[in-house]
């Protein structure tokens, strides 16, 4: 890849998770076999390939939309935050270097940076819409190490089949029971079961790296 | 949600021990994340970075000026055709319609979609006509609403419908409010312990 010379070097600044191991070599990227690796997008939008950017947009919009979610509670914020970490990824991908770490922590960090500039730039009005830390809350540490959980398990999502998606959507934030799931979709329990346990060992090859 | 999802239950007795507990791993991450949110229409596509900003201001503002040309002159059709009818009792459909909107299937329903048709006022009442497809059958005694959205939120209820499975259905609702401009609408399904409205399963798709 190539460096253009007016543009930065991102330093990847990311928390690690509890249950994650910090792997010696770069993390691979969660790219399953035969589909494009998010590192090989990010060099082909780094040579301005529009196509290779919107399949980077499709995997990471909604883990961005959620990061700025939690960081901004406030949807429209959120939105022009959302636009503006694209630019930015858009602006910097040639700057990614693969021996310095993965793909996706390269890209929580210009995300993170660029939800952080609007905050700053929403000023002290904006800041007062964050909910204020009480001593029964997560300190910034653990908001921190929350944020990338949701990021790297948001992001995870977008690799499964659609009908194991759909199926731990509806098991985990619908609150109906699995004889719920079944008779919402028209399929017999057992095909619930079966896509449940395939879509989460499916979910955790993704996120293997921070299960080890 | 309420209801913290049981991963004994979701999974059953028969993974084993290995696999059982890398699966639990997954599952205590997806209930430490939460669910994703709901893209709004704005998100649903990639911006446009790069090659838009090379065209000239002048060749944005040529073709700005042409979309607005376009728009006053789409306008003006629609205008003579609402007079046409107020004067003749046309009954064409276009004529009779104050609004349509297109509905795209959330995550909950990603197979459904559907076409909200508004029809002119009578009598304080806002007949509307909902074609809808790919929503899934709904538990016994379960029901899907249809929600007047104002200022981003579910402000009234327009009716409820159920489906059987079948490929298309078209049924008749009704707002009896005063519509305003911005005023929108969404199909929902009951959320967790019934509490209206309940979760969104179709939202009107951005033009």
């Amino acid at each position: 890849m190539r460096k253009n010379g007016g543009d930065m070097e991102i330093a990847l600044d990311v928390p690690q998770p509890r249950l994650r191991a910090v792997p010696a070599e770069p993390a691979p990227d969660p790219a399953p076999p035969g589909e494009v690796s998010d590192a090989d997008l990010l060099a082909r939008v780094g040579d301005r390939d529009r196509e290779a950017f919107e399949i980077l947009y499709g995997r990471y919009v909604r883990p961005v939309f959620s990061l700025a979610l939690r960081r901004l509670g406030d949807r429209g914020h959120a939105e022009d935050a959302v636009q503006e970490a694209f630019a930015a990824i858009w602006r910097s991908a040639s700057t990614y270097r693969p021996e310095r770490g993965a793909a996706g922590g390269w890209l929580y960090t210009v995300a993170r940076n660029a939800i952080v500039d609007r905050l700053r730039r929403n000023g002290p009005s904006a800041d007062a819409e964050l909910p204020e830390l009480s001593s029964g809350e997560p300190g910034p540490a653990q908001q921190a190490e929350d944020s990338f959980v949701s990021w790297r398990v948001h992001r995870a999502l977008e690799e499964l089949q659609p009908r194991e998606r759909e199926v731990i959507e509806l098991a985990y934030w619908s609150g109906m029971s699995q004889s719920e799931v079944a008779e919402y979709l028209g399929v017999p329990l057992g095909t619930v079961k079966t896509r449940t346990r395939s879509g989460l060992a499916r979910l955790a090859s993704v996120l293997e790296g921070e299960l080890q | 949600m309420n209801r913290e999802p049981n991963f004994d239950e979701l999974i059953g007795a028969e993974t084993p021990g290995a696999e059982r507990e890398r699966l639990r791993g997954v599952h205590e991450l997806l209930v430490q994340a939460g669910p994703p949110p709901e893209l709004t229409p704005q998100l649903e596509k990639a911006p446009g970075f790069g090659v838009a900003r090379l065209q000239s201001r002048r060749v944005v503002k040529r073709r700005a000026l042409v979309l607005l040309a376009a728009t006053v002159a789409i306008a003006g059709v629609f205008a003579a055709g609402f007079a046409v009818a107020d004067d003749h009792g046309s009954s064409t459909s276009a004529a009779r319609t104050a609004r349509t909107l297109q509905l795209a299937g959330t995550s909950l329903a990603p197979q459904a979609h559907a076409t909200l048709e508004v029809w002119h006022s009578h009598a304080g009442n806002w007949p509307m006509t909902l074609t809808v497809s790919g929503l899934p059958k709904l538990p016994t005694h379960t029901y899907y609403e249809v929600y007047l959205v104002r200022d981003g939120k579910p402000w009234g209820s327009c009716g409820t419908f159920r489906v059987d499975g079948s490929s298309r259905l078209s049924l008749t609702l009704n707002a009896p409010y005063s519509l305003r401009k911005g005023d929108s609408w969404v199909v929902t399904r009951p959320g967790a312990g019934g509490q209206e409205p309940g979760n969104t399963v179709l939202r009107p798709v951005s033009a």
